[in-house]
């Protein structure tokens, strides 16, 4: 019996072959219980996100286990074979907690995956389809990922546009709480910051466009105010962060028009970004005290680098992460061992005492000094006995020996 | 007493440690801020056993030679963060101001020990009132000096990351320090608490002076010195209040204020007059 991973994820396989092997959240609970119904898995739960299929499975055989999943998809045995990953014991321990850690994610770092398997992990548990060995390997997954959260720096800095935006105001105004975020013009990426504002706090939206009627429409769906384009000047002044990306050709906000706005600001700063091209701030907005300006290269130059601090992280928390699953894997190994030693001296032990009672009745009354030499003879055997094979084993590290399979055939050990 | 002081020096470079340790710290444990306050607590309440015992020792308020000044200083500025600074916004200012008071005590163990002069002496012990007006003097402005750290170490952290924003080089310090506005506000208030405690500072050494010998300017240096640092501070509240004066023009003059504290503090030494000692 063993831990086996079959997954399938952005690194192995198209979005093609993976949506062919994705459970949604409704298919999943029978096809957890059918697993253990059929017995293809002593305990399973299901990952199945858009990035990944990870089935994490306790059983004894993967091959019937990869051909179950085949079956329960009604797909030909062994078609995605070549990108399916099919993993046993300690990879399969390793590869659960690189997922769990974001190690294994596409954006490494990125903070969803987590939950994603947390949740996956509850839904088996609801059902019932976990048992022991994957509560443990689960748990101690979540707590190598939230190691490798608070120990390296994976997670700690933003890679996408809008984000980096967010946090390079943040750097400005502390807490975006109560902000005022105007928007100017329709870009998609304008428009997907300025909902990362709202979200971590922004108070108010203003949306100016050359043609109010857009505005007006962007404004309702948004849930912000439109501003006529006429008004810009006056209003600009009520805005905190300036989020512009229109198809002008030359420069919608000037150096002079922020100057003045500062001024009725009272010098309260003024955060700018643009992510048009051509570009409509005027850079050199950027000479006046209290006002911030970025533009798109700035924004990605900052992304880039946090992407590459994220890698330099992730080759650290690698180290964390394999020496954990080394740990786990050794630490299951040692269990099952000691599991099956201990039954193998019980039942030497039993047979022995076995022996023994039924041998009394022959012996007549027993002095307690005959009584006690009697038992010393009795372990003495029983050690003697059962110590090299014990030794034999035990010096077998990682417990997959084929005595150790063998003593297990022995004492059907396997349920236990 | 010195015994006392090497302990306080080790309370505040351990809390200064300690303090390093945790900003850099992706997820810094929880009640970072609490376990450090009462580190820098437990530090302070060792140096104010040191300076009450010192008092009782010498017989007077034991702040008038350069040694102790620089001790009661690190004291005021640790007092300093205790009370006034807020809670949890500003993690990077608690390394600076601690290690800020290290450095005056080190100073201050370093610095050879000398004796109350008679001129002081007799300022002091004149009268009754003088007796008392003397700790309140001293107090009122070391206070006033750990306030204008507070306000130099903002304006420090400011300009620092307002350079970083503008140039859009980000150091490896960027992360770990407080934003913009947290700098100008902590950096503003410090001033604004400051500038009313030099005010006092000042105005309790007319009226040591007006009791001493009826007189409530000499024209002593240092006096000349804390008038010209006392303008600095009241025209940048002046223009913060009036025409909203903040950011970097702000940081640079409470950095320029400083430097005439500075002078004040230590150049008045060199120029003579009376307030020799600090």
């Amino acid at each position: 019996m063993s831990i086996v991973l079959l997954g399938i994820n952005h690194h192995t396989a198209p979005v093609e072959v993976r949506e062919q092997l994705a459970f949604t959240e409704a298919e999943l609970p029978d096809a957890l219980q059918a697993m253990i119904q059929n017995q293809a898995a002593q305990e399973c739960l299901i990952v199945s996100t858009c990035n990944r299929v990870e089935v994490i499975a306790e059983t004894a055989d993967a091959n019937q286990l990869r051909d179950f999943v085949y079956e329960l998809k009604r797909l030909p045995l062994n078609c995605f074979n070549s990108h399916l990953l099919q993993l046993t014991d300690a990879e399969a321990i390793k590869h659960t907690f690189r997922v769990a850690s974001s190690l294994d994610s596409m954006i490494v770092g990125e903070p969803q995956i987590l939950g994603q398997v947390k949740d996956a992990f509850h839904a088996a548990q609801t059902i019932g389809t976990v048992g022991h060995t994957l509560t443990r390997l689960m748990n101690r997954a979540f707590a190598v990922a939230k190691k490798v959260r608070n120990e390296t720096g994976i997670a700690a800095n933003a890679v996408s546009i809008s984000y980096v935006a967010v946090e390079l105001a943040r750097k400005v105004f502390d807490t975006l709480d109560g902000t005022t975020v105007m928007l100017l013009g329709a870009g998609e990426m304008a428009e997907l910051a300025a909902k990362h504002f709202i979200t971590n706090g922004a108070k108010k939206l203003l949306i100016a466009n050359r043609t109010y009627e857009k505005a007006q429409t962007l404004a309702t769906e948004m849930n912000g105010e439109a501003v006529p384009f006429e008004t810009l000047d006056k209003r600009l002044a009520e805005a905190d962060i300036v989020l512009c990306s229109t198809g002008a050709t030359h420069h919608l906000i000037t150096s002079k028009q922020i100057e003045q706005v500062l001024e009725n600001r009272r010098y309260r700063p003024i955060f700018l970004i643009d992510i048009s091209v051509p570009r409509n701030i005027d850079p050199a907005i950027s000479h006046l005290d209290n006002a911030f300006v970025f533009d798109i290269d700035d924004l990605e130059a900052v992304a880039e680098a946090n992407l590459q601090e994220r890698q330099r992280e992730a080759e650290r928390a690698e180290l964390i992460v394999s020496a954990e699953a080394e740990r786990f894997a050794a630490s299951l190994a040692e269990g099952n061992l000691n599991q099956v030693i201990g039954v193998f001296r019980r039942e030497v032990h039993q047979l022995a005492t076995a022996e023994l009672e039924r041998t009394r009745k022959r012996l007549g009354q027993l002095t307690p000094e005959q009584e006690d030499a009697i038992q010393i003879m009795l372990n003495s055997i029983v050690n003697k006995f059962t110590h090299p094979i014990i030794k034999q084993l035990r010096e077998s590290e990682d417990g997959h020996s084929p005595y150790l399979e063998a003593f297990r055939e022995f004492y059907h050990q396997d349920k236990e | 007493m010195d015994v006392l002081l090497v302990a306080v020096l080790l309370f505040y470079l351990s809390s200064a440690i300690y303090a390093i340790i945790t900003l850099t710290m992706e997820q810094p444990p929880a009640r970072t801020n609490q376990r450090l306050r009462v580190l820098v607590a437990i530090g302070f309440a060792v140096h104010s056993a040191s300076i009450a015992l010192s008092w009782k020792q010498l017989g007077h308020f034991p702040v008038v030679n350069l040694k102790e000044v620089c001790s009661f200083l690190a004291g005021a500025i640790a007092a300093y963060y205790l009370i006034f600074v807020p809670r949890d916004k500003a993690r990077a200012l608690p390394i600076f101001v601690l290690l800020c008071s290290f450095l005056l005590i080190l100073v201050s163990l370093l610095l050879p020990d000398e004796p109350l002069s008679l001129t002081l002496s007799s300022a002091i012990s004149a009268s009754p009132f003088t007796k008392v007006i003397f700790p309140i003097h001293v107090t009122m402005l070391m206070f006033s000096y750990a306030a204008f750290v507070v306000t130099v170490a903002g304006s420090a952290m400011y300009l620092l990351q307002e350079r970083q924003l503008k140039t859009k080089h980000f150091g490896a310090a960027f992360r770990w320090m407080p934003a913009l506005n947290t700098c100008d506000e902590l950096s503003y208030r410090s001033l604004t608490i400051g500038f009313v405690l030099l005010t006092l500072g000042v105005l309790t050494g007319m009226m040591w002076g007006s009791q001493h010998d009826g007189r409530f300017w000499h024209n002593d240096p240092k006096e000349v010195l804390a008038l010209v640092t006392w303008f600095v501070y009241l025209a940048m509240i002046h223009y913060r209040v009036t025409a909203g004066w903040r950011g970097r023009r702000v940081a640079w003059m409470a950095i320029g204020g400083f430097v005439a504290v500075l002078v004040t503090f230590i150049g008045a030494r060199a120029m003579g007059g009376y307030h020799v000692f600090g």
